[in-house]
């Protein structure tokens, strides 16, 4: 247990694709002791990177899962969170977010703020993770990390300031200069682990004064006693160190370092740079809702004596196990305590607390405030909260998006559907934005999430994690259907074939609206009685599940009811909601509906010599091309393409720009189709409907 | 208030009159100002009346980036919307979007080879063909006379409207004869609209110093600080 908290940081290691973060975080491992050999991401050793523990992730040199890992350095204790750098993997980079303190944002010194550093850094604005800019691979032919800072500053609106200089650039890169201590460092060694500090090369000392006049302009702001010392000429390491941590924990001063992981070079400095300039758990305000008092927000303590909170913000189905990984953010956690799952109100005791090293553990007795640790055997979700049994607070719910694509699956014999049943079970429980259900009229199983590749990684995992071979169908997009005008409705409902009849009858209307769904209660004088208001309410609901255009969901309705009848024998529960099912149908198709279908708002990056074949594959896709950037050599086309006409882009991007262009694409928002679109769909679903009976 | 009444209403009507037998499609405009008072503005107006009107609005932005310059529509299309109550709003914006495309270059990276380029490659690939291109951010301080003719002669064989945005000095009082001041005074001659936004007491002048076609002759215009939109003195 580590009783200082001024030693502990959380911070999580975010980036681009590719930019070399699961390369980093192996070199921090290494220098802090964790791992005894460095082993490449696609390396020729056959071992792999020790972040990426899931062979999945091995193979495609992608990192998918957050792993949390724990190291020191000196004498800091330091939890990493490795977070995957896909947008289809968002919600664990979401979720890996909220549970850290602090960040460091990688950046490749050649491809700079590409598309996806944007949304996590929007991300890690949104959950207010103050961060360090480090710019790796400054070894690598075309290193620019002075115009990759100022992208910091102008693509990201940070204010970016350079704490170190590189010594050299590409393939001369020998080291960094430390604008602070004013001194050269070198890496030597094997594997860099010799650090020798010498005196500023001088062909570099001028622009090393230049550039640390910027870093104290941008450091003064945020102390007094700095700016004086300046103007004294007797500024102390500790004033601007100071100062740099004062306004990197503001979120308002980025500080940026350099390097290159893969060359051995900057991996330390920017180590001392966490303990020196992210925040300690202590920094952080967390809140929690109130259960006892009307989810009123209450300021978490980070005091090991209050009572514990803690969140589940990660479930490993590993070869040990059920592991869920939890961040306390107040109280402490011991080995046989019995804790309380806010969202059930269940109780659970504590059999093993164990500190994670990628996939190797170590037991613990006990954890505090500001804590990582994994709990074993637990039954959870992930999002759920634990606490004390003397508390009721729940930490607030994450942002979840809805999935936007959906496909079949079918097992190909009876163990893959036994063992798929478990595989889904534990992915839905992992992961939020995956959902699964089967599908009554063709009793398929149909899995849904946030993109093709998410969902490629779940039937991948599926196969080698779990041995469920599954036949995969052609990726489904999720229509929705809604209505365009008001339309009016007054139906009967009228039953009366042997035993007791039903009867209902309701009038009113429906209209569009922005919101999901509104059922308004206009009914007067009890022409509907009270105990069936309810039963119309839910025949309007079931009615939205399935609309008559495409069987799509049905956003955007306000139902008011103004008018009915009811029967005393004959009226029942059932007979209102019939009724209003039939209400529903005559008024939809009378209210002009229309199918929406998701657009996805794509970035695709690449040379610009391939800029028209890039606008031309969006246009061809009835993409709308919002705009391009040109800089340099390099353009990013930002475009707005509906998901259905989106599958199979990667390959058909990769064969048009010789792979040397790359996209992201995550939802923008909902809208309608075009009329010969819509008559497709139509067509097809009627077919469907027709095959089926 | 309706689509049509919005374009008809547009004070900036006096600029681009709605029987344009007048004008040649080629004509080439120039806003003028000190920094901060409105060119962009200006510009996206001219762009969005353009994007009303059905037509297709490329948007070259040098220096600035893409959300800076989709923000500057954004908001003076919200302003339009909510000022006129404009009916169908949500489903014109969607529409109006459609008539427009961005383009950002970093200051090193526009040229006329290279707009040539991306235009070409809109053009032909059926893209976008733009009937109107707005230049905001070019540096005029840099560019010489044979570079800006360059531009005209290719939006003219491109049969396309142009308008660029040009920042004025407040130490520089060159001027030509014609009243253009420094950096555009020695090219006064290439644009056939040259309009100058004054700041006055309340508001700002649209003062349009240069008209070949007349169209503006004795309409005072202004820029309301606050809203940044154009209207009649």
């Amino acid at each position: 247990m580590k009783a200082n908290l001024d030693k502990l940081r959380n911070i999580g290691i975010s980036a681009h694709i590719d930019s070399g973060k699961t390369t980093l975080t192996e070199r921090i491992l290494f220098y802090t002791q964790r791992i005894h050999a460095i082993h490449e991401v696609r390396g020729k050793d056959g071992v792999g990177a020790k972040m990426d523990s899931m062979e999945l992730e091995k193979e495609r040199g992608i990192t998918i899962q957050s792993a949390a890992t724990y190291c020191n350095w000196k004498g800091h204790a330091i939890n990493i969170i490795d977070t995957p750098g896909h947008v289809d993997f968002t919600i664990e980079v979401e979720r890996a977010l909220r549970v850290l303190d602090g960040a460091v944002l990688i950046l490749c010194s050649v491809g700079g703020v590409q598309s996806q550093s944007i949304t996590v850094n929007r991300q890690m604005t949104r959950y207010k993770v103050p961060r360090i800019v480090f710019i790796n691979k400054c070894d690598r032919t075309g290193a620019n990390p002075y115009r990759v800072a100022q992208q910091v500053r102008e693509k990201l609106d940070l204010n970016a300031v350079m704490l170190q200089m590189p010594i050299g650039l590409e393939a001369d890169l020998k080291g960094v200069v430390d604008l602070v201590t004013m001194k050269a460092i070198y890496f030597e060694g094997d594997n860099g682990e010799v650090i020798r500090e010498t005196d500023i090369p001088a062909e570099l000392q001028e622009e090393a004064d230049a550039k640390r006049e910027e870093l104290l302009d941008a450091a003064s702001m945020y102390s007094e006693e700095l700016m004086e010392a300046i103007l004294e000429g007797t500024p102390t390491e500790e004033m601007i160190q100071d100062a740099v941590r004062i306004g990197t924990l503001s979120l308002e001063l980025v500080p940026v370092f350099v390097g290159s992981a893969y060359k051995n070079k900057g991996v330390q400095s920017m180590l001392d740079a966490v303990t020196a300039y992210l925040p300690t758990p202590k920094d952080i305000h967390n809140t929690a809702l109130d259960l006892a008092n009307d989810e009123k927000e209450i300021v978490l303590t980070t005091n090991a004596a209050d009572p514990l909170v803690s969140l589940a913000f990660k479930l490993e189905d590993g070869r040990y196990g059920q592991l869920t990984y939890i961040r306390i953010y107040q109280g402490t956690i011991k080995k046989g305590d019995t804790i309380i799952n806010s969202r059930d109100g269940k109780k659970v005791k504590i059999g093993r607390l164990v500190r994670m090293h990628s996939d190797e553990m170590e037991e613990i007795q006990e954890a505090a405030s500001g804590d990582i640790v994994a709990l074993f055997g637990i039954d959870c979700a992930s999002g759920d909260t634990f606490t004390s049994q003397d508390v009721s607070v729940s930490m607030s719910s994450m942002f979840v998006p809805e999935p936007v694509i959906s496909l079949a699956i079918i097992p190909e014999d009876n163990k893959a559907q036994i063992n798929m049943s478990k595989a889904l079970n534990r992915f839905t429980k992992e992961d939020p934005t995956f959902k699964t259900f089967v599908d009554h009229e063709t009793n398929e199983t149909i899995i849904s999430g946030m993109g093709e590749l998410h969902l490629e990684v779940y039937i991948e995992r599926m196969k080698r994690e779990y041995d469920a071979a599954v036949e995969v169908g052609q990726p489904q997009v999720a229509y929705r259907e809604t209505i365009t005008q008001m339309a009016e409705f007054n139906y009967t409902h009228k039953k009366q074939t042997g035993g007791s009849g039903q009867f209902g009858r309701v009038g009113g209307f429906m209209e569009p609206m922005e919101e999901e769904y509104e059922f308004v209660d206009k009914i007067v004088g009890g022409s509907i009685p009270r105990e069936f208001i309810s039963s119309c309410d839910k025949g309007f609901k079931k009615s939205l599940e399935k609309g008559s255009l495409a069987g799509a969901h049905i956003t955007g309705v306000r139902v008011t009811i103004n008018d009915g009848s009811s029967h005393n024998v004959d009226s029942s529960d059932v007979a209102f909601q019939l009724a209003a099912r039939g209400a529903f149908r005559e008024a939809y198709q009378k209210a002009k509906p229309v199918i929406l279908e998701p657009i996805m708002k794509v970035a695709v990056e690449g040379p610009s010599e391939f800029q028209g074949a890039i606008m031309g594959s969006l246009n061809q896709r009835r993409g709308m091309i919002v705009g391009t950037v040109e800089e340099a050599n390099y353009t990013s086309v930002e475009s707005e393409v509906p998901l259905s006409e989106m599958f199979g882009y990667s390959t058909v991007l990769r064969s048009l720009t010789q792979g040397k262009a790359e996209f992201t694409m995550e939802f923008a928002t909902y809208k309608q189709v075009p009329k010969s679109v819509a008559e497709e769909i139509i067509k097809k679903f009627e077919a469907e409907k027709q095959k089926s009976k | 208030m309706l689509k049509e009444d919005l374009i008809k209403k547009n004070p900036l009507r006096v600029l681009n009159p709605l029987s344009p037998e007048s004008l040649p499609d080629h004509r080439m405009g120039l806003v003028m100002a000190r920094a901060g008072l409105g060119k962009t503005a200006i510009l996206v107006q001219i762009a969005m009346d353009s994007m009303l009107r059905g037509q297709k609005v490329l948007h070259v932005s040098v220096g600035e980036d893409l959300g800076k310059a989709k923000a500057w529509y954004d908001d003076i299309f919200k302003y339009i919307a909510e000022g006129f109550q404009l009916e169908n709003a949500a489903e014109i914006e969607n529409e109006l979007m459609r008539n427009r495309m961005i383009m950002t270059f970093k200051e090193a990276a526009f040229s006329r080879p290279k707009l040539e380029e991306r235009l070409n490659d809109l053009v032909y690939q059926n893209i976008f063909r733009p009937d109107i291109v707005v230049v905001d951010g070019y540096d005029f301080g840099e560019a010489d006379y044979e570079s800006i003719m360059d531009l005209k002669e290719m939006m003219a064989a491109m049969n396309v409207q142009v308008w660029f945005s040009a920042l004025r000095h407040r130490d520089d009082d060159r001027m030509s004869a014609a009243g253009v001041p420094a950096p555009c005074h020695e090219v006064d001659g290439l644009f056939d609209t040259v309009i100058l936004l004054q700041p006055e007491q309340d508001a700002i002048l649209l003062d349009i110093i240069k008209d070949e076609y007349d169209s503006a002759a004795g309409k005072v215009l202004n820029l309301d600080p606050s809203t940044m939109m154009v209207k009649e003195a």
